[in-house]
C-alpha cells in the first residue's frame, strides 16, 4: 500500500483498497488518516480548539472555555446530535439549542481527558469529517455540515454502522459513544432513563455532599 | 452515620506525600526500595516492604482521589479515575478496556468482586507450565492473609434483582450458581462502587495498603509518570519520571529522579510492559509485551416484566462457573457468568446504537437486566492472546486479535446468557452486538445468534481484566519473571501485578495479584533486608 501527500491520491488508493488486505492491517487506516491530517495542516487547515460557543447560538451563560474542539468539529456534533438524539431532544427551539450546546461542551470536557493518544486518533477523525473534499469522499456527505438534514446526518451515521469497513465501524462507535455518555451521563437527562439519582438518604448521611 | 476517611486523616496527620502538580524544580531522592504504580500490586508491595523498615517510594501516574471526591457521579468518575478518560481501547478500537487510574488503581473503581485464583488454573501453571511453588495448597495461607487484609467474605445481604435474575436462570436451568466474595466492610449497598466508594468500605488498596505503607513511613508521589528505568552495568540504577500539571495528562516538564536499591514494577498488565519496553531492559528473548490476556468480555441486555433497578445495590454478588472449567481447563474456551451495574453513562456507552433504537434502549433502564461472560483465555494454544508495544510517544497500546477458538466461546456465552435470561422471565433480550435486534422468545433469540457475525466491531467486547505481558515462568526462553516476580536478566528488578500471570486467570484477578504480591514481596522484603 503506497501513500502519498496528495490527498486524492490518497483517495483513490483508499478506495481501491482490497477489503480484507484493509481489515487485517488496522495501521492502514491510521496512515491514511494521518495523510488526510498532514495535507489539511499543509494546506492551512491546521485546527485550534474554539473559543466557546457564541452566546447568540446558545443562549447560555457562554463562560465554558473548549478545550479540544474545534469550531468545525463543534459544527459537526450540532449537525450530527438531533440523529443520534432523535427522539429525546426537545423541539422547542431554544430549549433544543441549549441541550446540543451543553452536550457538545460535555463531550469536549469528557474529550480533555482522553490523554494525547486518543485524542490525536479523534483529531484525524474530526479532521476527516470537517475536511470538506474527504466528508464528501469517504463520509459522503453532501452538504457542508450547517446544511445538513438530521437525515443525511442518520443515513451517515447508519452507513458508518453498517459498513463492513472496521475502521468505519470504529469511527460511528467513537462518535456515538463520547455522544450518548455525555448525554445521558447528565443529571438533566436522567429522566430519559429513569434513573432517580443517587439515593438521596445517603446523600444527606455523606460529609462530601455537606460542604456545598 | 459516622465514616471515616483514612486518606484525609493520615494526611492530616503528615504522611509524605507529594502531588507532582506542585512541584517546581527538579529533583532527586532515593529510598530502598521504589514502587511503581499503586494499585492492587503496589499497594501491597509497598506495605510489605515498608513494615520490613526498608525505606519505600510510590509512584503514581494518576491522581489522589478519596472519599470527598466520590460523589457517585458517573462522568465526573469515569473523566479523573480511569485510563484515558475511560476511552482506553485495543489497538484496533474493538475491545474496550476498563482500567483505573488513581491512586489505588483499578481497586478504587472495581466492583469488590475477590475470587482466589481458581485451583484449576493454578494446577495449570503448576503442572504444564511448572511452576509448582504456585499450587493451591502452597497458595493457600497467602490467600488467607490477604482475605483478612482486605475484609474479604462472601457477601450476606441479599443480591440486587439484577444479580439475583443469575441466581434465578441457574435455578431454573439446573446450573450451578455461588455468591460473590467481596472486599468490603460496613457496606451500604449502595451500587456506586465503580465510581470510587463513597463511604471508605470498599477495602481497596487506597483504604488498606496505600495507607499502611504512608504509616510506616513510605512516601507518595502522585500525578509522577514512570518515564524509564535507567540502567548502570547491569543494574537498574535509577527511575527517570516526568511531573504532571493539574491535569493529570499533560508534563509539566519537572523532572523527578529516583534512585534505589531495588525497583518493584506495579503499573499494570499494560502500564508495566509498556515501561520495560520504553526502558530497554534486556529482554533477549523478546518477551516484554507478549501473552497479554483480557478475559474477554460480552454482554446480553434483557428487558424485565417488573423493575430491577441495576442501578442500585451491590454491583457483583452473584456469579455462575458452570461452563468456566466444565470442559477441561484447556479444552473449548470456558467462561465465568457475572452481571454489570448499569447508570445511565455506562449503558449508553455500551448499548451500541443511536436514534430511536437508543432512546428506546435507555427508557428502559430500570427493567433492565444485562449479563456478562468473561471468556478464559491463554490456556490453548490458539489462544495466544495479545501484544504490548509502544506508540511513537512512547506509550502503551495492546493489540489483540480475538482468535476463532474465543469466538467460539464468545457465541457460546451469548447463547447461555440469553438463554439464562428468557429462564428467569425476560420479555425480551438483546446481544450487545452492532446488528442485534431485541428478540421475544428463547427461539427467536438463538435462530438470531446463528446468523450474527462474531467479528470484531460487530460484537462490543470489553475488559476490566488487564493480565499478562510480563508473564512468570521458570525459562528465560519464555517468560519475562521468576514465579517470585524476580526478573530472568535484571537483579534489581521485580514485577508484582498482574502483568506476571502467564495465563488469564478465569476469575476477577483483583485477589491473584494480592496474594502474589504479598508473597513476593515478603521475600523479597527478607531479602532486601539482610
Amino acid at each position: 500500500m503506497k501513500h502519498h501527500a496528495s490527498i486524492p491520491d490518497a483517495t483513490s488508493d483508499f478506495t481501491r483498497l482490497d477489503r480484507r488486505s484493509f481489515l487485517k492491517t488496522g495501521i492502514g487506516g491510521t496512515l491514511f488518516l494521518s495523510t488526510v491530517s498532514t495535507s489539511m495542516a499543509l494546506s492551512g487547515c491546521a485546527s485550534s480548539p474554539s473559543e466557546r460557543l457564541t452566546a447568540v447560538g446558545t443562549r447560555m451563560d457562554a463562560r465554558y472555555r473548549f478545550q479540544f474542539l474545534t469550531d468545525t468539529d463543534i459544527e459537526i456534533f450540532e449537525a450530527l446530535l438531533p440523529a443520534m438524539l432523535a427522539p429525546v431532544l426537545p423541539e422547542q427551539p431554544q430549549a433544543r439549542r441549549q441541550v446540543v450546546a451543553s452536550t457538545i461542551e460535555r463531550i469536549d470536557s469528557g474529550i480533555s481527558h482522553f490523554g494525547p493518544p486518543n485524542q490525536s486518533e479523534l483529531r484525524r477523525l474530526l479532521d476527516l469529517l470537517g475536511f470538506g473534499f474527504t466528508r464528501v469522499t469517504i463520509a459522503r456527505v453532501w452538504s457542508s455540515w450547517p446544511n445538513v438534514s438530521t437525515a443525511e446526518a442518520d443515513a451517515f451515521l447508519r452507513r458508518w454502522q453498517s459498513s463492513r469497513i472496521g475502521l468505519f465501524n470504529n469511527g460511528y462507535m467513537a462518535l456515538v459513544k463520547i455522544t450518548n455518555v455525555a448525554f445521558y451521563g447528565h443529571q438533566d437527562q436522567w429522566p430519559l432513563s429513569g434513573y432517580p439519582g443517587p439515593p438521596r438518604w445517603a446523600m444527606e448521611a455523606l460529609p462530601q455532599f455537606n460542604n456545598a | 452515620m459516622s465514616v471515616i476517611d483514612p486518606i484525609e486523616q493520615g494526611l492530616e496527620s503528615g504522611w509524605s506525600v507529594t502531588d507532582g502538580a506542585s512541584l517546581t524544580e527538579n529533583r532527586t531522592v532515593e529510598a530502598d526500595v521504589v514502587v511503581i504504580g499503586t494499585g492492587a500490586g503496589g499497594g501491597t508491595s509497598a506495605e510489605i516492604l515498608a513494615r520490613a523498615g526498608l525505606s519505600v517510594i510510590l509512584v503514581e501516574e494518576g491522581g489522589l482521589y478519596h472519599q470527598k471526591d466520590f460523589k457517585m457521579d458517573e462522568l465526573a468518575s469515569y473523566a479523573s479515575l480511569y485510563q484515558d478518560g475511560m476511552s482506553r481501547v485495543t489497538r484496533d478500537g474493538a475491545i474496550a478496556i476498563l482500567q483505573g487510574r488513581c491512586v489505588g488503581g483499578s481497586t478504587t473503581v472495581n466492583w469488590t468482586s475477590s475470587f482466589r485464583t481458581p485451583e484449576a488454573t493454578l494446577n495449570y501453571w503448576a503442572n504444564q507450565l511448572g511452576m509448582e511453588d504456585l499450587s493451591p495448597d502452597a497458595m493457600a495461607p497467602w490467600f488467607d492473609g490477604r482475605e483478612k487484609r482486605h475484609n474479604i467474605s462472601p457477601w450476606t445481604m441479599d443480591p440486587n434483582t439484577n444479580n439475583d435474575i443469575l441466581r434465578q436462570g441457574c435455578e431454573k436451568l439446573g446450573y450451578s450458581w455461588q455468591t460473590i466474595p467481596r472486599n468490603v466492610k460496613g457496606c451500604w449497598d449502595l451500587g456506586y462502587c465503580g465510581f470510587g466508594c463513597p463511604t471508605n468500605a470498599k477495602q481497596g488498596a487506597l483504604t488498606t495498603t496505600i495507607p499502611g505503607a504512608l504509616e510506616n513511613n513510605a512516601t507518595l508521589f502522585y500525578r509522577l509518570r514512570a518515564d524509564r528505568l535507567v540502567m548502570a552495568q547491569d543494574r537498574i540504577d535509577h527511575l527517570l519520571a516526568s511531573a504532571m500539571t493539574e491535569d493529570g495528562v499533560t508534563p509539566s516538564g519537572v523532572t523527578v529522579t529516583l534512585k534505589a536499591r531495588h525497583f518493584v514494577v506495579a503499573a499494570s498488565a499494560i502500564g508495566s510492559p509498556g515501561l520495560l519496553l520504553r526502558s530497554d531492559i534486556p529482554d533477549p528473548y523478546n518477551r516484554v509485551g507478549k501473552r497479554s490476556f483480557l478475559h474477554p468480555v460480552n454482554a446480553t441486555t434483557a428487558v424485565m416484566a417488573d423493575k430491577v433497578e441495576p442501578f442500585y445495590g451491590a454491583p457483583q454478588s452473584i456469579y455462575s462457573d458452570e461452563f468456566n472449567f466444565k470442559e477441561g481447563v484447556d479444552g473449548p474456551a470456558g467462561f465465568k457468568l457475572e452481571v454489570p451495574p448499569l447508570h445511565p453513562a455506562m449503558a449508553a456507552g455500551v448499548v451500541p446504537h443511536h436514534g430511536q433504537q437508543q432512546a428506546d434502549a435507555m427508557a428502559n433502564l430500570p427493567w433492565t437486566q444485562s449479563m456478562l461472560a468473561l471468556v478464559r483465555d491463554g490456556f490453548h494454544a490458539d489462544s495466544p492472546g495479545g501484544t504490548v508495544s509502544l506508540r511513537d510517544d512512547g506509550s502503551p497500546v495492546l493489540d489483540y486479535p480475538v482468535s476463532d477458538y474465543l469466538w467460539t466461546g464468545l457465541r457460546k456465552a451469548f447463547h447461555t446468557m440469553a438463554e439464562l435470561q428468557f429462564a428467569a422471565g425476560a420479555r425480551k433480550v438483546s446481544f450487545v452486538h452492532m446488528d442485534s435486534a431485541w428478540y421475544s422468545s428463547w427461539p427467536e433469540a438463538r435462530a438470531a445468534l446463528d446468523e450474527l457475525p462474531m467479528a470484531p466491531h460487530r460484537v462490543r467486547l470489553f475488559t476490566a481484566h488487564q493480565m499478562g505481558g510480563c508473564g512468570m515462568g521458570q525459562k528465560p526462553e519464555d517468560s519475562v519473571v521468576n514465579s517470585f516476580g524476580q526478573h530472568h536478566q535484571v537483579a534489581n528488578l521485580s514485577v508484582h501485578d498482574a502483568s506476571i500471570f502467564p495465563t488469564s486467570i478465569g476469575a476477577n484477578p483483583q485477589l491473584s495479584v494480592y496474594a502474589l504480591a504479598a508473597r513476593n514481596s515478603s521475600r523479597l522484603a527478607s531479602k532486601l533486608s539482610n
